[in-house]
């Protein structure tokens, strides 16, 4: 806050207690004020119950108690400020319930005696009413225990009488109390062996604090129905929901059950662990707590470390998020390819590929219809001409991405009445070129020498497994080598797929190029892929290289490089 | 009294065993000031030893346990309130200690202490 807002924010504050004195009325506004504070954070509060007693809910029954103290003045004209806070004490003590019921209003019945019959609040008997309400609530009990709400209804009390020697305004006073109310309750663990041990704070004692934060909101004119941190409940968790939704890098998802020393500070919580990673999730049930999120995996402990610094940690539960993705798309690798519908007229283009990604990346750019086949299982003309004769248009262009298939092609256009041709694509890069040439509305002659103008555009990357020694162009091979071909002719032969990826590269000039997409097979899995496009951009950081799943059998991988 | 059976034998825990924890739990509950004697020969001894179990009797039937406690409150809280407080705290305690569930817990309000006049 700046000077120029600091002062405004003053003045609009003296503006509004000038022209309303703190009497019978104000305090109307103030015990709303504290009640509804109470209430929104009322979740948070009965969360840091330690006994299950049946009565414990600490929150429901300070607000409860809060609630009869209202209702007691709601319709009051009364102005003065001495008779009001009388009447808010009968309501509290009627309306006590529970353990933290009954002191809270005890704590009215001090504040009220303190208050004596003055019309209007002044900082001297504001400070007598917090000292009478500490004794009034010590009294009520044979054994006071500290570390609880009687503990910050006695700091709350020095830190008025404080306040005093420097100030007699009520506001500034209360500033001080509720600042120290919240010091108090993050020390009761220190005091009470048991709320150490159960890493809580007392109930009683926040809920005494939101109810003096609430009134000083009010009069700053903050907002009272929205609490400040807020959790989900831990059943309306769906961590389902996230495993489709990892991004690159976040191999792991960790998820902490723990339950804080203190209160969370949840906003804290959060960009502390956005620094970690990605899909956070908190959730909270019964004072624990449960943190979710995705890292990569070198920080994987992390997070871990992290909480356990804020409190007990119950439960750890981590999964590696690539090995579930993989067998997630092993399990729906077979679903289907959305063919491009063909209305009459249009040109038509149908493809034959070898793998189901292959298939999806045709589909995707408008293929009305994919033959299965490549290298090792070239499809019949019956094939191919099946593909396209029920398609609702006489104008077809056949893909057949393999030379092998170019024969059995050109077959199929004779045996139709259709109007069909033949692009001769000797690779599934040629094919895709190819395809991006298609304007199914266009004018068919120019779309196939479009088409076929395309081809020169592309070079084309192969990675397989030798499966005999031969000598091919100077390149010597044994079996089980791993080979590179480059627009079908073997270029190299390698150990690993790194280097016989690198090396094609290298052969193919990559470097003239800006795009290479590799297409990586059925024996390839997605995080092997994703390793070597890493080295590819690691060797060739002005390349721009984009991973595609090809599901093709035989070659490990198909690359496009335009 | 409360007995358990084991393999080497069997647990007795006596009725002023659970007294004193039934005590403990409704003196720490806040509104009581004190718990109050049954009866005159109680108070006289009391003056003399200082009862551990003062203010609470525990019956115990065989089957069922039933625990009445005497207490003084404090004027001006809500004498429900704290009563209905103290049958749960030392419901919880004793329960808690004993393993066994506590059938009753009777409230006696015996009297009420007057700090402050309002």
């Amino acid at each position: 806050m700046n000077l120029d807002t600091q002062t405004t924010y003053i003045r609009k504050r003296q503006y509004r207690f000038r022209n309303a004195p703190l009497d019978g009325q104000a305090l109307k506004a103030l015990i709303r004020a504290g009640l509804t504070w109470l209430r929104t954070n009322q979740e948070t509060v009965n969360a840091l119950n330690v006994y299950p007693v049946p009565d414990g809910d600490t929150g429901i029954n300070m607000v409860l108690t809060m609630q009869a103290a209202y209702d007691e003045i709601s319709n009051s004209p009364e102005h003065n400020f001495g008779n009001m806070i009388h009447a808010v004490a009968q309501g509290a003590l009627m309306g006590a319930r529970g353990n933290s019921g009954v002191i809270l209003s005890q704590i009215w019945r001090g504040l009220a005696r303190g208050s004596g019959e003055i019309d209007i609040l002044d900082g001297p008997s504001m400070v007598n009413a917090f000292n009478e309400a500490r004794d009034t609530a010590y009294k009520g009990v044979v054994r006071p225990v500290e570390g609880t709400i009687l503990t910050v209804a006695k700091d709350i009390a020095s830190a008025a009488e404080a306040a005093l020697s420097e100030t007699e305004d009520p506001v500034t006073i209360l500033e001080r109390v509720v600042s120290e109310a919240d010091e108090s309750v993050q020390r009761t663990p220190e005091l009470l062996d048991v709320l150490k041990k159960a890493g809580v704070v007392d109930a009683g004692g926040k809920g005494l604090f939101y109810i003096l934060e609430g009134m000083l909101r009010y009069i700053n004119g903050q907002p009272l129905d929205e609490p400040l941190t807020t959790v989900q409940p831990l059943s309306e968790m769906s961590l389902a929901d996230t495993i489709d939704t990892i991004e690159p890098g976040q191999d792991y998802e960790i998820v902490v059950d723990f339950r804080p020393f203190t209160p969370l500070d949840l906003g804290n919580f959060y960009s502390e662990l956005e620094k970690i990673g990605t899909s956070i999730q908190v959730g909270e049930g019964e004072g624990i707590y449960r943190m979710h999120i995705h890292v990569e995996k070198d920080r994987r402990y992390e997070p871990i470390d992290y909480t356990m610094s804020l409190g007990t940690i119950t439960k750890v539960a981590m999964e590696n998020l690539i090995e579930q993705m993989e067998e997630i798309e092993r399990l729906t690798r077979g679903s289907a390819v959305n063919l491009a519908p063909v209305e009459p007229g249009q040109i038509a283009v149908v493809t034959v590929s070898p793998g189901r990604g292959i298939s999806r990346v045709f589909a995707s750019l408008g293929v009305a219809n994919v033959v299965e086949g490549g290298q090792t299982m070239n499809p019949s003309t019956e094939d191919i001409l099946s593909a396209f004769e029920n398609l609702p248009t006489d104008k077809v262009i056949i893909l057949p991405n393999n030379k092998n298939i170019i024969m059995a092609a050109k077959s199929a256009t004779e045996l139709t009445v259709k109007n069909a041709t033949v692009i001769p694509t000797c690779t599934i890069p040629q094919g895709l070129a190819a395809m991006f040439r298609l304007a199914p509305d266009g004018d068919y002659d120019q779309v196939v020498a479009d088409m076929n103008a395309a081809l020169e555009e592309v070079e084309t990357g192969e990675i397989t497994t030798a499966i005999r020694n031969v000598e091919i162009d100077s390149v010597k091979v044994e079996e089980g080598e791993i080979i590179a071909l480059l627009n079908g002719k073997l270029v190299y032969s390698a150990q690993s797929l790194e280097e016989a990826s690198l090396t094609l590269l290298e052969k193919a000039e990559a470097s003239e190029y800006e795009l290479v997409t590799l297409f990586y097979g059925a024996d390839v899995s997605k995080h092997e892929a994703n390793h070597i496009a890493d080295t590819i951009r690691n060797a060739h950081p002005n390349l721009e290289i984009e991973l595609q799943d090809g599901g093709q059998p035989h070659y490990q991988f198909i690359l496009s490089i335009e | 009294m409360t007995g358990e059976t084991t393999p080497i034998g069997s647990i007795h825990v006596s009725p002023r065993a659970v007294a004193t924890i039934a005590h403990q739990a409704a003196i720490e509950s806040y509104g009581v000031v004190g718990l109050a004697p049954k009866n005159l020969i109680n108070n006289l001894t009391n003056v003399l030893v200082k009862d551990p179990t003062q203010g609470v009797d525990v019956h115990y039937d065989g089957e069922n346990i039933i625990i009445d406690v005497y207490i003084v409150i404090e004027y001006g809280t809500r004498i429900k309130s704290v009563a209905s407080s103290v049958a749960n705290t030392v419901r919880f305690h004793v329960e808690k200690a004993l393993g066994m569930e506590v059938n009753q817990v009777n409230v006696h309000v015996s009297g009420l202490r007057i700090s402050n006049l309002d």
